[in-house]
């Protein structure tokens, strides 16, 4: 089930894809249209890295990587490659589905090679060019050096070294000479750093009914319910203290650490709290099992201490990033581990207080927000999704997915170009 | 005593089946073959099995550490009765899952349900000693999209395989993929979602989930089953229990198709992960039984009255509240008795499914700490039980048993022969088994000529 519902992709958008979409599927036997088709999609993503957008800073990148086509054609194509990982199994895009607003909706925590279980959910990649640090403990910095993470890690994509994978994609007849026309040298592991984060920077989603209504001045964009909704977060419910919007743009993230509470309790306290648990065995059909039993069949997940974990500060204990909430309609599950379910649990549980102890944050408090000031919350949350997500699903998809045996389309080839 | 009932070229076989079972002259001996749940196209071993192959999953730190296939002999009076005789490694550990025999019996196929490399083994030229033959590693390129080779079926010179999974997401949403026998690819059959019903009559809900594939030739039926996608399958099994989104993603449907044009007719609203699928042999008997794995219950997929077809929850397997989680089934010969292994309490029960719609739990044995495969003898009198599920869903610690358990049926109790510890013999985790017999092949064995 794609969580993407036409309603939301507003007109423009929707013109522009089916344009695509008709031009990319009844073309499939005319490869020069198809180049065609690719090459005007590899045009707008360019165009997405340059222009301004409504609601957004300009996309920053470093001066040793800017973006071109070249490079975008690579990092698109490294991205969807399940041979990047040591079993051909995971690419970057099967922990970040584009179909699912480049997260997984299906899982709560990620799933890498061999079914090994990590503790956290995958971020959208959405906007990803505008946070940073990195990883919901911010262990990283930026895009370009945040790959090694996930192709070397074993529970991930598990290459056996760096060496290794280099060696792999130069053996590969369908790379060529891809990465020399967009760096003007060789496979490395900064080259494939740079193409992944360019490719990323591409992800802008923005001009959200939100958008249009604050930055574009169009008072009739949200509904008066919506409306109520975003005074509330502004106002009563605090939300605006973490999740930013200023006067020139909104992400939605002071990209600072806090506790909710939420891992503190996941940690702590859930584990032996209740020695049952619920589980769907089939729509509307649920048991309870014991810890015992869960426990007999499960290794049990290792606890996770947030921002500590990185700055080794006892008082970053269960501090987690605060995430953007862009595209957060497209994003569940919530949380560093996934463990809300909907946007609606996630506004109980800021209602609630979060969960109260030492370390808690001190913005976090009841807010006895009335029941039709939490709907009018959830709406608001509801209304952040930018216009050009079947665009940017499009775009990816343009890219045949890596697989060991794939027979790929001729390459659109690009004049080389080496920087801008 | 071995019988063979192959070669016959297969289209005839077909009209052969079709115009027996229309004028009603089908003994029920003749072609009730099953020595589990074998494709109607194949050659049977009617009598004494030579050999039981075992699809092992390699274990890190364990051994090579690589998936292999195992040969036991189970000839009685051997003097290697009972113990490996062989192992044949294929390297890596691929989520090694189902296999199957092609309908001339000479290969055997398994698929590796991570990875999606497919193994094709030669077992005639020495049945004794596997041979790997091919290596089909492009699977998931080849059918556009398929991840995950599950169940191997046999049609008339080729191989229908279920998937259950795709590389766009890894989620449920698959595909039967077909192969000829020589292993080259012939076309993909997605399966009907909520956006692309494929022209199907939706009961409920089309999820487009895949698992096991079973077909009626006389009455040009195939079933598909429907269990979870790879981030599912791959995932640990505490760990998804936990986890309220992953639980939401099971099969909840039975895919009724048009054998012969490959064309989804209905999806049946079978919730709680339907997983094998056995026909019943008798010649008026248009039915099927599956199991769902997480709500534990015994369906019936059955031909109404009207020529539709249907399906019914018709048993509880054990106490569904305390998840037994059904797993594989094996039905008898003569459409009377129906083995159900479950997983969760290492338990077989044996249901009387003379009423298939009332089906009676008539007897149950507690086999090991886990259990996941069984398979019969074509006569019933020999069942043999393996215990891995799948890798990241066995049990943990010292319920983590990894066995081959040989048993006789006389009827009334389940007698011990011998288990094989496949952790003792450094092998890994033991999964589906396929009988092997010199006789297929009119060989004769090497021992019986000193005899
Ligand atoms: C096995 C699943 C998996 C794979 C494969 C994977 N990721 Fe991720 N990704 C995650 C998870 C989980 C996190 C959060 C980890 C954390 O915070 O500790 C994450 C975080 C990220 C982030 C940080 C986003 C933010 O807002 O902080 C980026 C960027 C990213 N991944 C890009 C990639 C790229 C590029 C690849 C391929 C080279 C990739 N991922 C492969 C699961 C995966
Ligand atoms: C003290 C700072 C702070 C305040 C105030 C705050 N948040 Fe958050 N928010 C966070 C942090 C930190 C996280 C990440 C928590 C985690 O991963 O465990 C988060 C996560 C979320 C998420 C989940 C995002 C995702 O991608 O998983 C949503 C939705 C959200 N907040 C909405 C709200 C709303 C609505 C309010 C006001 C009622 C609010 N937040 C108030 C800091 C805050």
């Amino acid at each position: 089930m794609s969580p993407i519902s036409v309603s939301i992709v507003k007109k423009k958008g929707v013109i522009l894809c089916l344009v695509l979409f008709v031009l990319f599927f009844f073309s499939k036997s005319l490869i020069s249209d198809e180049l065609a088709i690719r090459a005007n999609l590899d045009d707008l993503a360019l165009k997405r890295t340059k222009k301004s957008h409504l609601g957004l800073p300009k996309v920053p990148f470093p001066d040793d990587n800017l973006p071109s086509v070249a490079k975008i054609q690579l990092g698109r194509k490294l991205f969807s490659d399940r041979r990047l990982s040591h079993n051909n199994t995971m690419s970057c895009a099967m922990c970040h589905v584009p179909e699912q607003g480049f997260t997984v909706n299906e899982i709560a925590t990620a799933v890498g090679r061999e079914g090994k279980s990590l503790r956290r959910n995958a971020p959208t990649l959405l906007n990803v060019a505008f946070m940073a640090p990195l990883f919901h403990d911010g262990r990283e910095t930026s895009l370009e050096t945040q790959v090694i993470g996930p192709l070397l890690a074993v529970d991930e994509m598990g290459n056996p070294s760096a060496g290794y994978l280099i060696e792999k994609i130069k053996q590969l007849d369908d790379y060529d000479d891809l990465f020399e026309r967009a760096f003007g040298r060789g496979v490395s592991i900064e080259t494939i750093g740079q193409a992944l984060a360019t490719y990323q920077r591409t992800l802008i989603s923005t001009h959200s009914p939100f958008d249009r209504f604050y930055y574009g001045k169009e008072p009739d964009a949200l509904t008066s319910k919506e409306k109520k909704g975003f005074h509330l977060f502004i106002g009563k419910a605090k939300c605006v203290s973490c999740h930013l919007i200023t006067e020139e743009y909104a992400l939605f993230t002071d990209n600072n650490f806090h506790d909710t509470g939420l891992g503190w309790y996941n940690s702590m306290v859930k584990p032996t709290a209740d020695q049952f648990i619920r589980v769907q065995l089939a729509p509307g059909v649920f048991t309870s099992i014991s810890r015992e039993v869960v426990k007999s069949v499960g290794h049990p997940r290792p606890n996770d201490l947030g921002r500590y974990e990185v700055t080794l500060d006892l008082s970053d204990r269960w501090r987690y990033k605060t995430p953007t909430l862009r595209n957060i309609a497209l994003t569940a599950p919530y949380m560093h581990d996934g463990s809300l379910s909907t946007l609606h649990e996630v506004v109980m549980f800021y209602n609630q207080g979060g969960h109260p102890h030492d370390n808690l944050d001190p913005l976090i408090t009841p807010l006895r927000l009335s029941k039709e000031e939490i709907e009018a919350l959830v709406d608001f949350l509801n209304i952040l999704t930018g216009d050009n997500i079947q665009e940017l699903v499009l775009d990816n998809r343009s890219e045949k997915i890596g697989n060991p045996g794939a027979i790929f389309h001729p390459k659109v080839t690009c004049p080389p170009i080496i920087g801008p | 005593m071995k019988q063979l009932l192959s070669k016959i070229s297969v289209g005839s076989l077909v009209v052969v089946m079709l115009v027996a079972a229309s004028i009603g002259i089908f003994s029920v001996t003749s072609l009730q073959a099953d020595e589990t749940c074998m494709s109607p196209y194949m050659a049977k071993i009617t009598g004494q099995e030579d050999f039981v192959y075992v699809l092992t999953l390699g274990v890190e730190g364990l051994g090579d550490g690589s998936d292999k296939l195992v040969t036991i002999d189970v000839r009685p009076g051997s003097k290697t009765y009972g113990k490996v005789i062989h192992t044949l490694s294929v390297g890596g550990r691929n989520e090694m899952h189902h296999a199957g025999l092609t309908d001339d019996r000479r290969y055997l196929w398994a698929g590796g349900l991570d990875t999606s490399m497919t193994f094709i083994f030669d077992i005639h030229s020495d049945p004794a000693k596997p041979r790997l033959h091919k290596t089909i590693k492009d699977f998931v390129a080849k059918s556009g999209g398929a991840v995950g080779p599950h169940t191997f079926y046999a049609l008339p010179g080729r191989m229908m395989i279920s998937a259950l999974s795709n590389d766009k997401d890894h989620g449920g949403r698959t595909a039967l993929v077909e192969y000829t026998n020589e292993g080259e690819y012939i076309t993909t059959h997605w399966i009907p979602t909520e956006e692309n019903k494929l022209g199907a009559k939706i009961e409920k809900i089309a999820d487009g989930y895949g698992y096991d594939v079973r077909v009626l030739p006389r009455k040009n039926v195939m079933l598909t089953s429907s269990f979870t996608g790879w981030s599912n399958y791959m995932m640990d099994f505490g760990q998804m229990l936990g986890d309220e989104e992953a639980m939401k993603r099971f099969g909840q449907t039975v895919t009724v198709w048009d054998l012969h044009a490959r064309k989804a007719k209905k999806v049946l609203h079978v919730p709680g992960a339907p997983l094998e699928i056995r026909f019943a042999w008798g010649p008026t008997h248009n039915y099927a039984f599956t199991t769902t794995a997480l709500t534990s219950k015994l369906w019936l997929i059955y031909e109404d009255d009207k020529g539709e077809w249907q399906a019914k929850e018709v048993a509880d397997i054990g106490d569904p509240s305390t998840i037994p989680l059904p797993v594989d089934i094996s039905i008898g010969t003569d459409d009377k008795t129906l083995w159900v292994d479950s997983f969760m309490d290492g338990k077989v029960r044996l249901f009387d499914i003379s009423d298939p719609f009332h089906p009676k739990p008539i007897y149950e044995k507690t086999i090991g700490s886990q259990l996941n495969m069984v398979s019969q003898s074509w006569d019933g009198k020999r069942l043999y039980f393996t215990s891995s599920l799948l890798a990241n869903w066995d049990k943990k610690g010292q319920d983590d048993q990894q066995f081959l358990k040989a048993y006789e049926w006389d009827g009334h109790e389940l007698t011990h022969k011998f288990t094989v510890d496949f952790y003792k013999e450094k092998l890994g985790r033991s999964h589906i088994m396929r009988f092997g017999a010199y006789s297929l092949y009119g060989k004769v064995p090497p021992s019986a000529v000193s005899n």
